[in-house]
């Protein structure tokens, strides 16, 4: 690749890509109302191809790096820029690919919304800032990014804002958000005060300055600059803190499930596909910058998000919800996966994890738009996002039905589909980490074989309740009614279906280290285990179709395995381990009460004080009013009445009369003499 | 020889004795009288200094000017008595006070 004017012409493309998307949204803001669905899919359509192009370009080249100034603080130069290298194209690609998917899906699904124009801007706001947090060279950029796409993630979940439930999800989001990005700021902080720099390319790469410092005596050591080791391990856990708030990992992750309360498309694209995998690529980018301590905290939250997520899952029955927690449940592979160093298994699970999540959502989407309208037709009043209530759609939706099992089965890394490769990839790599570990690390691998398996039940009981079994509340007659969505959707589903199997990802079915994606990013250095590599699917396959015909039994054939709901592990399960319970007693409440101090406070306090003064100001403005009148007016007065006295006297010197005035001449005149020559 | 000073002390009692008429006579032609004394009262004050510019007699001179002008000056003057008259019907320089409003 050479050239300066094909760099330059690489830059615009980039650019493109990443403006389209944020001229629709203005164009559309400010008054193209009816075209912005139109002009939303062109724009993005455009971006796709591009980074399409982009991607064939430069993917597995030298890394571009394009940089114009910004601004400069005393001697510091700041920095804008473009950074492509794999982890940015791929993101691009990815977001775009999905984006285009879910804007065409969009148009059929919210077709009768009113408000429309505005979901199509604030698509068109996110992809901007998502397409700019892939691929800025600099961590400042990324964090406005950052910002950005957490907003437009505030409005889109609130996007039917009438909603109570909606407005606070997305404020919910929003505030615990913030709490990460409180932790990214003093990573960045942290990292600035050591450096003077914010690149990446600088700060993380091969020769790195990261790598370029090092630790001596507690010392953490850049050049003269000295501070500290521990401000490595708190920038470190800043980024991470960061990293859990977007990607929804525990402590954090209570946002995510209440976000379902956007529009289907919306939770398809921003909080399951690419929204939260931005927590994911933020570890990547900065991954030099995790030390070893850094990096058992992350396998820690990882994996036990993971775990934590799949056995709430299990007893959900909004179908979104389940959805919601299969995500946070996924995204904690990953997340454990960057702990243990797994770096390009990690990357890989978050492409196919997108695919998968994406067409579960958008699946399950079709189901609750057609009860929804069916519904309404029929007459009927039942919850369309309760599982309890579905079943028997089988036969009715036949396209919705194949792509969920498609999309089903990669969740559960069923053979022969993409998440196969890359989720027993993660698995495997687990295995190979704990080998030469402790006890407690031994235990990690099997923790993520048991939740692979609740996830296995958890979507198995999903899937059996809304499709397979008989039907609870329609009849038969309804249900044969009941079509699959309308084409434009189901289209969507199909491609997407293409992208949960392993052709799209690797050329050997079985073997995740033939996929393209894996080979594209370091690869970690640890002892390969051949055992594992055969034994662990079998194991993991197995437990898999044991698991799915128990599920079958259960759900479909009705069998009278069912656990009572006053069991102690089925209601902490389906009460979500009660974090929302705690978070209430420890944090919300707290601050209700102290706001409710404040309120009273400024109620009775403030307002008060602020009255009173109120009042010593009237009385200031009357006494001023008093002086105004009778001393100021009356010294004015005064001094016009003493004008007009003296003009009383003084006019009767023009008395009009001839002599009158030629003896005052005289007299003036001897005076000026006499004063003049005399005295 | 008449001394200078007594010369000055006429011209000084005529000047004031026209001054008082100008200031109190209810008459205007009595106030034109007046100024004439006043003038007369300058001239004689030239001609008693022009002993001293006996070659030239520039006090003469002025003098018979000056006496022409104050005949000129006395012509105009009661022409505008007349013409007052005519316009007020009388000719007190106390009643005439359109002036003063």
């Amino acid at each position: 690749m050479g050239g300066q004017a094909f760099l330059e012409i690489s830059l615009i493309i980039s650019l493109l890509v990443i403006f389209l998307p944020l001229l629709s949204f203005v164009l559309i803001l400010i008054g193209k109302k009816r075209g912005g669905a139109s002009m939303a899919i062109f724009s993005i359509s455009i971006s796709f191809l591009l980074s399409l192009v982009l991607l064939a370009l430069y993917w597995n080249e030298t890394p571009i790096l394009y940089q114009v100034n910004w601004f400069i603080i005393g001697e510091i130069e700041f920095k804008a820029g473009i950074l492509l290298n794999n982890l940015s194209l791929l993101m691009l690609s990815l977001v775009s690919g999905i984006s285009v998917l879910v804007h065409v899906y969009s148009r059929s699904y919210m077709k009768n919304d009113h408000n429309i124009h505005r979901y199509w801007a604030y698509l068109g706001l996110f992809c901007f800032s998502m397409f700019g947090l892939s691929i800025s060279d600099n961590l400042l950029l990324i964090y406005l990014f950052w910002e950005l796409v957490g907003f437009s993630s505030f409005l889109l979940i609130g996007f039917w804002f009438t909603k109570q439930a909606a407005s606070q999800a997305a404020k919910k989001a929003f505030i615990m958000n913030r709490i990460g990005d409180i932790g990214f700021l003093l990573g960045i902080m942290i990292i600035f005060s050591q450096f003077h720099t914010l690149d990446i390319s600088i700060l993380f790469g091969e020769n790195g300055l990261i790598n370029a410092s090092i630790i001596k005596d507690n010392l953490w050591i850049f050049g003269t600059q000295q501070i500290p080791e521990i401000w490595l391990t708190i920038a470190g856990i800043g980024f991470f803190v960061g990293a859990i708030a977007k990607s929804a990992q525990f402590p954090l992750h209570t946002w995510l499930p209440d976000a379902m309360e956007g529009p289907t498309s919306v939770s398809a694209l921003i909080h399951a596909a690419t929204m939260v995998a931005a927590g994911v690529f933020l570890i990547a980018r900065v991954y030099p910058i995790f030390e070893p301590q850094v990096l058992d905290i992350m396998v820690f939250i990882g994996a036990f998000s993971a775990f934590m997520a799949a056995s709430i899952a299990l007893t959900q029955n909004d179908i979104k919800r389940i959805l919601a927690y299969s995500t946070i449940s996924q995204l904690g592979f990953m997340v454990m996966a960057m702990g243990i160093g797994a770096y390009s298994e990690s990357i890989f699970h978050l492409t196919t994890h997108a695919f998968f999540k994406c067409l579960l959502f958008l699946a399950v989407g079709s189901v609750i738009y057609q009860l929804h309208h069916y519904r309404d037709k029929f007459g009927l009043a039942f919850d369309y996002q309760d599982i309890r209530m579905m079943g028997g759609l089988r036969k009715s939706m036949p396209i919705t039905v194949l792509t969920m099992c498609i999309a089903s089965a990669a969740l559960i890394g069923f053979p022969f589909t993409s998440a196969y490769l890359s989720k027993d990839a993660i698995i495997l790599s687990a295995f190979e980490w704990a080998e030469n570990r402790n006890k407690l690390a031994q235990f990690l691998p099997y923790v993520m074989v048991l939740t692979s398996w609740l996830t296995v039940f958890y979507i198995g009981r999903l899937v059996f309740k809304v499709f397979f079994s008989e039907s609870k509340i329609l009849t038969v007659n309804q249900l044969a009614e009941i079509k699959d969505p309308p084409k434009k959707m189901s289209y969507v589903l199909v491609i997407l279906a293409f992208f949960c199997l392993f052709f799209a990802f690797s050329s050997h079915p079985l073997s995740y280290e033939n996929s393209w994606i894996w080979n594209a990013f370091p690869i970690m250095l640890i002892q390969r285990n051949e055992i594992f590599h055969w034994l662990i699917p079998l194991i993991l396959t197995s437990g898999t179709i044991i698991l799915l015909i128990i599920a079958y039994w259960i759900y479909v054939k009705r069998a009278t395995f069912l656990i009572s709901e006053k069991n102690v592990f089925h209601r902490f399960s389906n009460q979500e381990w009660y974090v929302n319970h705690l978070y209430n007693n420890l944090f919300v409440s707290g601050v209700e009460k102290i706001s409710k101090i404040f309120f009273w406070f400024d109620q009775n306090i403030m307002d008060a004080i602020v009255m009173k003064i109120a009042v010593f100001f009237k009385f200031i403005s009357r006494v001023s009013v008093l002086v105004d009148r009778y001393f100021i007016d009356g010294t004015v007065n005064a001094i016009g009445s003493l004008a007009k006295f003296i003009a009383c006297y003084a006019k009767n010197i023009q008395t009009g009369k001839l002599q009158h005035y030629l003896s005052i001449m005289l007299f003036l005149l001897l005076s000026f003499l006499i004063l003049f020559y005399f005295i | 020889m008449i001394p200078l000073s007594h010369f000055l002390i006429i011209a000084a009692c005529l000047f004031s004795i026209g001054l008082y008429a100008v200031l109190t006579k209810k008459n205007a032609i009595q106030v034109l009288i007046g100024i004439e004394f006043m003038i007369n009262a300058a001239i004689l004050n030239f001609v008693a200094f022009g002993r001293y510019d006996k070659i030239n007699g520039g006090g003469q001179m002025f003098a018979l000017f000056a006496i022409v002008l104050a005949a000129a000056g006395l012509a105009v003057a009661l022409a505008i008595i007349l013409n007052v008259y005519k316009h007020f019907k009388t000719i007190d320089p106390s009643k005439i006070d359109n002036l003063r409003n």
